[in-house]
């Protein structure tokens, strides 16, 4: 965590703003806030914000519009505040560019989880290694080491293994997970990937009753959890 | 039609009228010529008003008045000149036809009048139907006042309510026997016309049919309107029926919608303005944690505080899932969902319950995953698990496993164990299942509820049973996922 990380926080409820800022300065980050998407828009080019936390039923100009234009000249991650059960609205998100979401009412701790995820994503240098707790992913010589032994994958279940942990904290489609790991064949369904995803978490994860690494992301894909060393 | 009395006068005016004539002819003496054109003129006046019968019989007397008192030999039917027979015979062949002639002429302008007057009568009835009325009764009156212009001495509008028996008359003019019923009944059943002569004309009984489906019948009664008149009346009656329907229905059609969207947007008002608040509150709950730091006073306070807002944002989510499953503004998306994903997920919602107590996690190495709502899942997880930390006593122990169904190859069982006090002995049925009544049946009740509805939904259930040394075991049989086959890429 970077202690001068600016966040823009966009939300029209005046409560929710300021408590959230206030919590932000408190866990070390400077904000800056608006309450509909243009006002954002203007503070993104004038502020320079390194992460944007957007909620997305706004009067003039919603958070589906702040996502679009940012993602049209940035790749600043974005996080998105969402209403539980406006899951089209999460997956339209996604879709637009945003990074990842939490779901109103959230805790504060969830959220600062999420935002330390996304940042670290982005300023991380490439490395030829991932490192999380018991898990070490050589990507030079395509070795995992899970709690000091060595776990056997297939290059299919690597390749899954890689996608997800490069984007630790991250949630992907099933759709974005075919495109990179098959290249979108065609005759890769949703089905071939949760195969490919089931054996490959009988692999690493220890203990199936509480996944430490890989879990299912309800009507999006997969989310790997773990945090990088 | 002319009454008999009209066809006696007639007669004898045409009787009277040829004596007349004569008589008037021979007192002025006008020649032969002129007396046959006289003759025509009485034959043609007579058949105009009598028709044809009397109009041919006049033509032959005439014929056979003009022999005798007009061509010589006077006052015998024989005639000594021949050129005589000539016109004798054009005088009879062109009062016969000046006759029959005028009457076609008659017949058809009454007819034309009988067309006119019909194609009024439903022209006004088809204004009366379409314009003039949104009710069913209104339509009866314009039905009723429509067989009256069509001459219909008794008759009316009866509708079907269901079956052909089952009879609602809408207007009726006139005695209405029993056999009408059965007649009525056999039109709607082979949605056929029937027509019978009757003392007043005909009795006609038209089915009301539109799109091939008979909705009730028009009777007409001692009519002579023509057939073609009376279906077209029925055709008007049966559509102005259907288009009643149709409003009725379109009404009910647009309360409903009303009466969806208004459920809509309250779900999505209570949704919104219950959330934003509690988005609010529990921010400051964050803040609050972070300053009771060092405060354990503080802290207890805080806690009780997180753990109550909790709940309360659960109950307002899992009774906005209720409802909106309810009515129909959601549906279970079903996917598979490893249990492990569903146990870590409740680990996650619960932390005060997982922080204060032991609680254990078990998936068996041959459990499939659930093919279940995993929003709706969690919820039903979360739900059990408080209540069994409610009904446990301090620092027992709750366990969760997922295991396969023991009996049904496309299930699988989540079982959630607590030392609670229990359930009384001797209501868990034969499956294990229980009815309502538990000793903690108010601890339970809310969230046990909502459990049950969601699981219900997905097509799963919940049963409480006994356990062993003391306790409930609360059972979510849910439906599996097939297990992925396992291929080397």
């Amino acid at each position: 965590m970077t202690l001068s990380n600016v966040i823009l926080v966009v939300d029209d409820d005046p409560a929710i703003r300021d408590s959230l800022s206030k919590e932000l300065r408190a866990a070390g980050y400077s904000t800056t806030t608006a309450s509909d998407g243009a006002g954002a828009l203007h503070l993104f080019q004038t502020s320079a914000p390194d992460l944007v936390l957007t909620d997305l039923s706004m009067p003039r100009s919603d958070g589906f519009e702040l996502i679009a234009a940012i993602r049209a000249t940035s790749r600043l991650p974005i996080i998105v505040l969402s209403v539980r059960g406006a899951d089209a609205d999460k997956v339209r998100a996604l879709d637009l560019g945003a990074d990842d979401f939490v779901t109103k009412p959230f805790s504060v701790a969830e959220l600062l989880a999420r935002i330390r995820a996304q940042l670290r994503r982005t300023t991380a240098p490439p490395s030829t290694a991932l490192a999380f707790p018991d898990l070490t992913i050589d990507l030079d010589r395509r070795r995992v080491m899970q709690g000091g032994r060595e776990v056997r994958l297939t290059p299919t279940e690597f390749s899954l293994l890689e996608l997800l942990a490069s984007n630790a904290g991250k949630p992907m489609f099933i759709e974005q997970i075919i495109a990179r790991v098959w290249r979108s064949a065609p005759s890769t369904t949703a089905d071939t990937v949760r195969v490919h995803m089931s054996a490959l978490r009988k692999k690493i994860e220890p203990d199936p009753s509480d996944p430490h690494y890989i879990v299912t992301e309800p009507w999006v894909g997969y989310r790997f959890i773990a945090e990088p060393l | 039609m002319k009454s008999p009395s009209l066809k006696i006068v007639i007669w004898f005016a045409a009787a009277a009228g040829m004596a007349v004539v004569t008589a008037l002819s021979k007192l002025i003496g006008l020649n032969a010529s002129t007396v046959g054109y006289v003759y025509l003129i009485l034959v043609l006046l007579v058949s105009v008003s009598g028709g044809l019968l009397v109009g041919t019989v006049t033509s032959l007397v005439a014929t056979l008045c003009y022999n005798f008192f007009f061509f010589p030999p006077l006052y015998t039917l024989t005639i000594a000149e021949p050129a005589n027979w000539f016109a004798l015979a054009a005088f009879l062949v062109s009062s016969v036809t000046v006759s029959r002639l005028v009457v076609a002429a008659r017949v058809q302008a009454e007819k034309a009048e009988q067309r006119r007057t019909e194609l009024e009568t439903l022209y006004g009835l088809s204004i009366d139907l379409f314009t003039a009325t949104n009710r069913v009764g209104a339509l009866g009156e314009a039905a009723g006042r429509a067989l009256k212009l069509l001459g219909a001495r008794e008759g009316g509008l009866v509708l079907f309510e269901g079956s052909t028996y089952r009879q609602r008359v809408i207007s009726w003019n006139g005695d209405r026997p029993d056999e009408i019923e059965d007649l009525i009944a056999g039109v709607g059943r082979h949605k056929a016309s029937l027509e019978f002569p009757s003392p007043l004309g005909r009795d006609v009984y038209l089915p009301l049919n539109v799109g091939g489906i008979t909705t009730g019948a028009l009777v007409a009664r001692g009519t002579e309107a023509s057939k073609e008149a009376l279906e077209s009346a029925a055709k008007l009656v049966a559509l102005a029926v259907e288009r009643e329907r149709f409003i009725e229905a379109n009404a009910h059609v647009a309360a409903l919608r009303e009466s969806e969207a208004l459920k809509t947007s309250l779900l999505r008002a209570i949704s919104h303005d219950l959330t934003t608040p509690l988005t609010a509150i529990t921010i400051r709950i964050g803040s609050l944690e972070r300053r009771a730091r060092g405060d354990r006073d503080m802290m207890e306070d805080v806690t009780t505080i997180a753990e109550e807002t909790s709940r309360l944002r659960r109950r307002i989510d899992n009774l906005l899932a209720m409802a909106k499953l309810e009515a129909g503004k959601a549906r279970p998306r079903p996917e598979p969902t490893p249990p492990g994903d569903l146990f870590r997920a409740v680990r996650e919602n619960l932390p005060l319950v997982f922080g204060s107590r032991p609680v254990t996690v078990h998936v068996e190495n041959d459990c499939p995953d659930a093919n279940v709502d995993p929003s709706l899942a969690l919820e039903i997880l979360v739900n059990l698990v408080e209540n069994a930390h409610h009904v446990s006593p301090f620092g027992a122990t709750i366990e969760l496993v997922a295991r396969r169904h023991p009996l049904d190859a496309e299930r699988l069982r989540f079982e959630v164990l607590d030392r609670g006090p229990g359930l009384p002995p001797g209501i868990v049925d034969a499956e294990g299942n229980v009815a309502t009544e538990t000793t903690d049946d108010a601890q339970r009740g809310l969230g046990l509820e909502i459990a049950r509805s969601l699981a219900g939904a997905m097509g799963g259930s919940i049963g409480l049973a006994p356990r062993v040394g003391g306790g409930t075991i609360a059972r979510i049989d849910l439906p599996a996922a097939p297990l992925p086959v396992e291929q080397e890429a």
